[in-house]
């Protein structure tokens, strides 16, 4: 999350950098700003770096002496014990990538394969659709009607499928990308396409989609982050214990601490259970691995995010 | 314009009630079949003894609350679905998650979706049992209970029937502690090093001197490690009608039948003084009223006390898990309560198209020594060696694919092996222990909190804000328990306590 934050102050120092041409701030306050973003930027970064340093504290230390950013000893113990407990990370690690690229590339055709057609004048259904997509931003069918969808109509409970299809459609995006493609696509286009011979299909795949990289970029990075995020969907439909994506992992394995701590648990055992789950410096490790790969989805969305993030708010 | 939007919302209205007719439908068939073979008696289906093995096996689906899916699940099983076929034609499927909300939330969404799970582990703090048997999720056991009778030998009327709602059994107990009592654990090395004598303390005050022992010449260690409910308070053992943090007790030795506030009981208050005098002298963490886990802080050799629920060789077990070695002190009565009989319990969801089959396996975990070994630690020679007939070692406990510590959570505790480490007269004390245990008034009752939910809810809101703080000793207990008192009375403690007296004399005269 951190970093998204510090992607939008770059975003807002840029802003502040091209009006300051013609009308620049006055140095104080371009140092004052400067400082508060900083600031701001030291708020996001410095959990994350206090997790990598407990991950790599000397368990005894952690217990003995607590959080620190320059633990007094140093271990990897975290790491190895992640790393040789089974080959169930790098499964669910497995599991999250293959359903966070699959569902990407999905989910954006989906959704732009919706939202065009809204944003062209010569639909004629279009108020029709855009309602009845607007509609389920309202209502919903109650969590359990939803889950028998998943299970019965379309069984594909304990299916990768699962993690992917109940967020293919999301009506909010859609509503993002429709507005987009009707600033970003002049009708002229179009029609010049067409007078060039070009069909519907052609236009969407060769004219429309290339000339919305930013568009696509940001609900792209959307949809990256809530798929990689999710865990909420193993938690309803994933039994299979080798179906687990690696956040789910890490939120049981909190989650059950977190439950047996809390005292609710009355039974004589829990004290016991509570020993030998993994330890602080354990779980701080499956956080940081957690994180891994999702860090780099960003530097390749950068390019396009800043223009992306201004699409639903300045021009819709 | 008016029209046409008229013809959308009546095209809107007709696909959604389509939507709904079509998820009903499909959920018909389901819950037919659920109610259907859950509502067959025992009597109907006549072919209890069927072990033909041309017949297909049924599937047994098995869920299950602990730390992890084993890595060699799979392996175990296979053995246990050998020797499955010949006893009763069933296989077996086993899942295990986590404790809290991952196991309530698959649980009750399963139940509530009539899926065909046959087993499920409930308890009065995972799935919830009360509300789920009362929801009717889970078949109704008596039947099978009359027509096999070797489970309620095992466990005994007494304990079989506090774990029934209104004279059913929803679910069957394991067979392990039938009691429970507090006490203290102290860290082994100082009880030796100071030769201190542990057979007095009887009560919560009497473990004072040695607290002073510590203070006085062990600057390293605190005295009593607190966290959260993990604290001296439990040691009063009062007899909760509900949840931890909600107000409404009886007494934990049948002196009467009047629920009070138990918060604000004058035992309660005295020991609050106790702690702020504990926590004046420094006794006590400046900072326990923010400390989270109790056993993190063991672990961490820097407590000598932590107050704990006990049972015969909990030292050796604490000892094991936490690295640490500890003596056990037992304070109060041993006491038998609704914590125990529904403590750790299987159900068999209405759901299950099995519930015959569901019930004669789980009537093998009770009687059948092999299989119940063989769940709990896996495979001989592979992850646990014997060392005697009824004593075995595990092999590489740290790395093991089978080490999931099920013992206590099905069938008869009391067939497991003992490890090599443990008393070899466990069993024998553990029955001695439950021999020993008061059975309390209130076993077998069962709150219902649907007429006081927000009163529970506001309760629970005004506890949170103070039991730290008097647990701990870190405020003045007068003023505190004043305003404690205030709050909570604006918070309907009053009706709350009316209402759980109301339920609790209809109860009893219906008995």
């Amino acid at each position: 999350m951190g970093s998204m934050v510090e992607g939008k102050k770059r975003s807002i120092l840029k802003v502040f950098k091209r009006k300051s041409i013609g009308n620049r701030i006055s140095p104080v306050n371009n140092i004052l700003i400067n400082l508060f973003f900083i600031m701001c930027s030291i708020v996001c970064i410095a959990p994350i770096l206090l997790i990598i340093a407990i991950s790599f504290t000397d368990e005894k230390v952690l217990l003995v002496k607590g959080y620190n950013f320059f633990p007094e000893k140093y271990s990897v113990k975290a790491y190895d014990y992640v790393i040789t407990a089974g080959d169930t990370i790098w499964r669910a690690y497995g599991v999250s990538i293959l359903v966070t690229l699959l569902g990407t590339v999905l989910s954006l055709m989906v959704i732009c394969l919706y939202a065009y057609p809204l944003s062209r004048q010569s639909f004629k259904y279009r108020n029709f659709f855009s309602f009845f997509a607007y509609f389920t931003m309202i209502f919903g069918g109650g969590l359990v009607p939803w889950y028998m969808v998943y299970t019965q109509l379309i069984p594909i409970k304990n299916t990768i499928w699962v993690m992917i299809v109940p967020y293919l459609m999301n009506a909010w995006y859609m509503m993002i990308m429709r507005t987009f493609f009707k600033t970003t696509i002049h009708e002229s286009i179009i029609e010049s396409a067409k007078i060039d011979g070009a069909g519907e299909f052609r236009i969407f795949f060769v004219i429309v989609l290339p000339l919305c990289r930013a568009g696509l970029a940001t609900i792209g990075l959307f949809c990256t982050l809530g798929y990689w995020n999710d865990w909420w969907l193993p938690l309803m439909f994933i039994t299979e214990h080798r179906l687990y994506n690696i956040q789910y992992l890490m939120y049981q394995t909190l989650n059950s601490i977190q439950y047996l701590v809390s005292g609710s648990a009355q039974f004589a055992e829990s004290a016991k259970i509570l020993a030998e789950l993994p330890s602080e410096s354990a779980r701080m490790a499956i956080a940081v691995l957690s994180i891994g790969p999702i860090i780099f989805a960003y530097p390749f969305f950068q390019k396009y995010f800043v223009k992306g993030l201004t699409i639903g708010a300045v021009k819709g | 314009m008016s029209k046409t939007k008229r013809i959308y919302s009546m095209i809107l209205i007709t696909l959604l009630a389509l939507t709904l007719i079509l998820t009903g439908c499909a959920k018909l068939p389901a819950a037919d079949t659920g109610s259907g073979t859950g509502t067959t008696t025992p009597s109907d289906s006549g072919d209890s003894g069927k072990t033909k093995t041309d017949e297909p096996a049924v599937k047994l689906t098995w869920y299950l609350v602990g730390n992890r899916q084993e890595p060699d699940t799979p392996k175990v099983l296979e053995e246990a679905n050998k020797y499955l076929k010949d006893k009763l034609n069933v296989t077996l499927d086993l899942y295990v998650f986590g404790w809290g909300d991952e196991y309530d939330q698959k649980v009750n969404t399963a139940l509530a979706a009539g899926e065909p799970i046959d087993i499920v582990f409930t308890a009065n703090w995972a799935a919830n049992y009360n509300v789920n048997a009362a929801s009717g999720y889970f078949t109704e056991l008596n039947g099978y209970l009359a027509k096999y009778p070797k489970i309620k030998e095992i466990l005994g009327e007494d304990f079989l029937n506090g774990s029934a709602i209104n004279g059913k059994n929803y679910a069957l107990p394991t067979n392990k502690e039938k009691v429970h009592n507090w006490g203290w654990l102290l860290k082994k090395d100082l009880v030796e090093k100071y030769n201190m004598d542990v057979s007095n303390i009887k009560t919560i005050e009497a473990i004072e001197p040695l607290l002073k022992i510590i203070r006085e010449n062990e600057p390293e260690i605190t005295p009593i490690c607190i966290a959260t409910m993990d604290a001296p308070f439990q040691l009063l053992d009062w007899d909760r009608i509900s949840d931890d943090d909600v107000p409404g007790a009886l007494y934990p030795d049948n002196r009467d039948y009047k629920i009070i506030n138990h918060f604000l009981a004058p035992e309660s208050i005295e020991l609050y003084k106790l702690m702020r005098d504990w926590a004046n002298k420094g006794y006590i963490h400046p900072d326990a009223a923010t400390m989270q886990n109790q056993v993190e802080l063991m672990k961490s050799g820097k407590y000598f006390a932590a107050s704990q629920s006990l049972k015969p060789g909990k030292d050796a077990e604490m000892t094991a898990s936490t690295g640490i070695e500890w003596v056990q002190v037992d304070v109060t009565r041993p006491v038998m309560s609704n914590r125990e009989t529904t403590g750790a319990l299987l159900a068999i969801p209405a759901g299950s198209k099995n519930p015959e089959k569901a019930f004669q396996f789980i009537e093998l975990l009770y009687t059948d020594k092999y299989l119940k070994n063989l769940l709990n630690y896996g495979l001989e020679n592979v992850h646990y060696k014997k060392i005697s007939d009824n004593v075995i070692e595990l092999i590489d406990p740290a790395n093991s694919g089978y080490n999931p510590g099920h013992g206590w959570k099905f069938g008869d505790q009391f067939k497991d092996y003992l490890m090599s480490n443990e008393d070899p007269q466990k069993w024998e004390k553990f029955l001695a222990y439950n021999d020993e245990g008061l059975v309390l008034n209130s076993l077998g009752f069962v709150f219902d909190k649907t007429n006081v939910e927000t009163q529970i809810s506001s309760c629970k809101n005004v506890v949170q804000a103070y039991y730290k703080q008097l647990f701990t000793g870190a405020v003045e207990v007068e003023p505190t328990v004043e305003q404690f008192a205030k709050e909570l009375k604006e918070a309907g403690v009053d009706e709350l306590i009316a209402e759980m007296q109301r339920q609790y004399d209809e109860w009893r005269n219906s008995k």
